[in-house]
């Protein structure tokens, strides 16, 4: 599957069940985005038409609103999200790596870029998800993995892909498993 | 045997990520029998997993289990193995333990349940005297003046940043005109390294509740809001349970215990913004607008959310307001220092032994908490200083350790009390990299609204970045502490007047490591990535090419199982570390 075919298909129906739940005036924006972004991992553009066409919020506030937000995206995102904490902790313990080691296994180059080719997985950096003293931390589809260095992020990547039968475009150290996990005793 | 077994396992969020649910289910194949009780976080982060059993009248408390370690803690349960000692935390027949002494070297009043009771369970937080105190205020006739009486004399200042006295914030909007009237729950947390409200939220969601409804009833509101920031999602989800709960009960809703005060709760469920932490900027979001703050006055008190009379009050303010009303603004106000008076509940982390959440009086001294409580550094190093209050805050060096936790105390130094989020450093961090990456969060989070607040710290981010890359000179030095003053004089919020407190606070106590990155072209603590190469010892090679499959760039090449082949192109090298990480033999050396 290539990137272009993330994008999601909007049911106009959702959108509007959740217009009648959340509201239509105009502090409805954030919790009318969230649910969007919750449904699709982004946001669609056809679902944001939807909002302006079905509420009071207009087109400068909505989009106001998305950019201004750190857990809004407009991009569509991959089949699988890993989220790479750098609160101060974390990246005081090394985070850096956990994104290095991590972009390499998906063989994503160009530092703009986020999304495996394959479409299989996306990084995402996020501020501190609330277990410090477990850095640094990393949460692929929402399930945490703590106390990581880069070599144990790759791991548990490689162990997910394997079991999510994703295919992994970029390089792993794999192999060498054995020895690595000697180096942590 | 296991008839009368209870077993405890922590449950919040660090319980989690450590693999609590994987350990629970195993316990559960090997006790059947034995009764289950889920709690929130006890604070002793770093010993995650734990799980404490109950069984004939005795109790031990064992931490950092896992699937590997847990035979032996099932064996010694059945009579058929010794006590793994190395695995426990305490018992009731020990004496304390060094480990043990995190917990008894701290006085609990904000975090009284948490990590003590099953957060979702409205039994659990009644038989631990939970909603007596509003149950006081309401059938004990108290009128909103006594209670707002009760907490000056209590003497608590807000715990989230400011410290401004919580009596005279509800005293003005008690005063104020206009109905609705709205009480927020401030917990929006922003500090990237701090938890505090995070395990409050979701250890014992009840006593915000609880801390709430006598703001409520105190100043008077009828409406009121908890902000909750979307990275906590069991903080989100414990809180709903218990604000069902609560209403259920008629704690929340219409005529509350009978009386004519009405009070209900909607949860708003924040967006990933830090600056939505100050206040104006919340009540905007909650709008459903940009978070971007405004100039005060009309102070929210008078004019806040939709244009009413609002309080914005911390989480962890909330969470000792029962307390205080239960047991006496007196009580309180006993413990702590002159101006500081209470308790401070710090998030310790980064290179701490013990790591997670306590609560200690004010007065303690910052050495004291690092020592006592967190037993010193983890790798051994020489600790070199804490970082307080997140991107707002400043570093303490260590020369300082013996500073008390007190507002007046801290500011002083340079650094500020905060929220709450102690990061620990020790000799191989970088005071320069630590005060670049504060400056790119805070110009990254500035809404925008200020020229010195956008512009300046990018300059600031600007500036430090390439000091950190070896391309500063002397001038940048200047340059910095230049905008530093200016970003702080002509900003009009929070955010921008204390962007430039890391930057400063480093420059005071390590302005040495900013020379050494300048003149000589040298980090002291080999972490920024312009200023170290990467070199393979020789001697110590093995040739096992494990370096080779995990370098991103391929920079390192060699001959298979043949020592003295192996190398780094120095032109290729990221210096990103990963090899430094798996090589068995520390053949890589970084300098
Ligand atoms: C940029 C910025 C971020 C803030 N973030 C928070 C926060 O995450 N939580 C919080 O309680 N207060 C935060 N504050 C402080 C609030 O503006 C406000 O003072 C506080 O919530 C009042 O509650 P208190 O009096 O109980 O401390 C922040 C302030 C600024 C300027
Ligand atoms: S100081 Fe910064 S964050 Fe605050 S209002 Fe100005 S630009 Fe916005
Ligand atoms: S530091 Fe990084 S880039 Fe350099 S050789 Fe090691 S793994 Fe490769
Ligand atoms: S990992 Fe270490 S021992 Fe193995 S080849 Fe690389 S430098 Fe040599
Ligand atoms: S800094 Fe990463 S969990 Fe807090
Ligand atoms: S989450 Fe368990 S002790 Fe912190």
């Amino acid at each position: 599957m290539s990137k272009a075919s993330l994008e999601a298909t909007v049911d106009p129906e959702k959108v509007q069940g959740w217009i009648t739940k959340i509201g239509s005036d105009t502090s409805a924006a954030v919790p009318l985005l969230q649910a969007i972004q919750s449904e699709y991992g982004y946001l669609p553009r056809k679902a944001m038409n939807l909002v302006l066409e079905g509420t009071e919020i207009n087109a400068s506030q909505l989009f106001g609103v998305a950019t201004f937000y750190a857990q809004f995206r407009l991009d569509p995102v991959g089949r699988h999200m890993i989220k790479v904490c750098h609160g101060t902790a974390c990246h005081v313990q090394g985070a850096d790596r956990l994104n290095t080691s991590l972009r390499h296994a998906l063989g994503i180059e160009n530092p703009k870029e986020d999304t495996a080719s394959n479409g299989s997985y996306t990084i995402e950096n996020v501020a501190c998800i609330g277990c410090c003293s477990l850095a640094p931390v990393m949460l692929i589809d929402g399930e945490a993995f703590p106390n990581l260095k880069g070599a144990d992020a790759q791991r548990h990547l490689v162990k997910h892909a394997k079991s999510k039968g994703e295919i992994l475009p970029g390089q792993t150290g794999e192999g060498d498993d054995q020895s690595a996990d000697e180096k942590e005793k | 045997m296991s008839g009368d077994m209870v077993i405890t396992m922590g449950e919040g969020t660090c319980g989690i990520a450590a693999g609590a649910p994987e350990v629970t289910k195993l316990l559960k194949e090997r006790f059947p029998e034995a009764t289950f009780k889920a709690v929130g976080c006890i604070g002793m982060c770093h010993l995650e997993v734990m799980v404490e059993i109950a069984t004939g009248g005795k109790s031990w408390l064992w931490g950092n289990v896992n699937k590997k370690n847990l035979p032996k803690i099932v064996r010694f349960h059945r009579g058929q193995g010794d006590l793994p000692e190395a695995m426990l935390i305490r018992s009731s027949d020990t004496r304390e333990t060094e480990r043990s002494q995190y917990l008894t070297r701290q006085t609990r009043i904000a975090l009284r349940n948490v990590g003590e009771l099953n957060p979702t369970s409205m039994e659990q937080f009644r038989a631990r005297d939970g909603y007596s105190a509003i149950e006081k205020v309401i059938k004990g006739g108290m009128t909103p003046e006594q209670v707002i009486d009760e907490v000056r004399i209590a003497a608590i200042r807000g715990r989230g940043g400011a410290g401004f006295p919580t009596a005279v914030k509800w005293g003005f909007a008690r005063g104020a005109q206009g109905e609705p009237k709205y009480l927020v729950c401030n917990g929006d947390e922003g500090d990237p390294g701090a938890f505090m409200d995070r395990s409050l939220l979701e250890g014992d969601p009840h006593s915000v509740i609880e801390g709430m409804l006598i703001a409520a009833y105190a100043i008077g509101a009828s409406k009121g809001y908890a902000y909750i920031r979307a990275e906590y999602p069991l903080a989100l989800k414990h809180f709903a349970i218990a604000m069902d709960d609560a209403r259920k009960a008629g704690f929340l809703g219409h005529n509350i215990l009978g009386s004519n005060f009405s009070f209900d709760i909607k949860i708003k469920e924040g967006a990933g913004a830090f600056v939505c932490g100050e206040e104006t900027a919340l009540l905007a979001s909650i709008e459903g607008q940009r978070g971007m703050p405004r100039i005060r006055p009309p102070f929210p008190a008078i004019q806040g959310v939709f244009s009413k009379p609002t309080i914005i009050n911390n989480v962890e303010t909330l969470a000792n307001i029962p307390w205080i009303l239960k047991n006496g603004g007196a009580a309180y106000a006993r413990i702590g220092t002159e101006k500081s008076r209470g308790t401070k509940v710090f998030a310790l982390a980064g290179a701490i032994k013990r790591g997670g959440l306590v609560e200690v009086p004010m007065g303690m001294t910052i050495r004291q908490v690092l020592e006592e409580i967190g037993g010193g550094s983890a790798s051994g190093r020489p600790l070199k200083a804490v970082q307080l209050g997140g991107p707002s805050g400043g570093c303490i060096p260590e020369s300082l350790f013996d500073t008390i936790i007190d507002y007046d105390a801290i500011n002083a130094t340079g650094a500020i009390m905060g929220s709450g989020g102690m990061v620990v450093m020790d000799s191989k961090s970088c005071m320069v990299d630590l005060a670049r990456f504060f400056l790119e969060f805070t110009q990254i989070e500035s809404c925008g609204k200020c020229t010195f607040c956008r512009i300046g710290t990018l300059r600031m981010k600007e500036l430090l970045t390439k000091i950190c890359d070896g391309s500063g000179t002397l001038e940048d030095i200047a340059t910095l502490e230049e905008l530093a003053e200016r970003v702080k004089d002509a900003s009009l919020c929070g955010l921008g007047q204390t962007a430039p407190n890391p930057v400063l606070t480093t420059l005071k106590y390590f302005r040495e490591e900013y020379l050494a990155h300048v003149t000589d072209k040298r980090c002291p603590g080999g972490v920024c990535k312009g200023l170290i190469t990467h070199t393979i010892l020789q001697d110590k090679c093995t040739g096992c090419s494990i370096c080779d499959r995990y370098c991103p760039v391929n920079a390192i090449t060699g001959e298979l199982k043949k020592p003295n082949t192996w190398v780094i192109d120095q032109k290729i090298c990221i210096n990103c570390g990963m090899c430094v990480e798996v090589c068995n033999p520390d053949a890589i050396l970084a300098a």
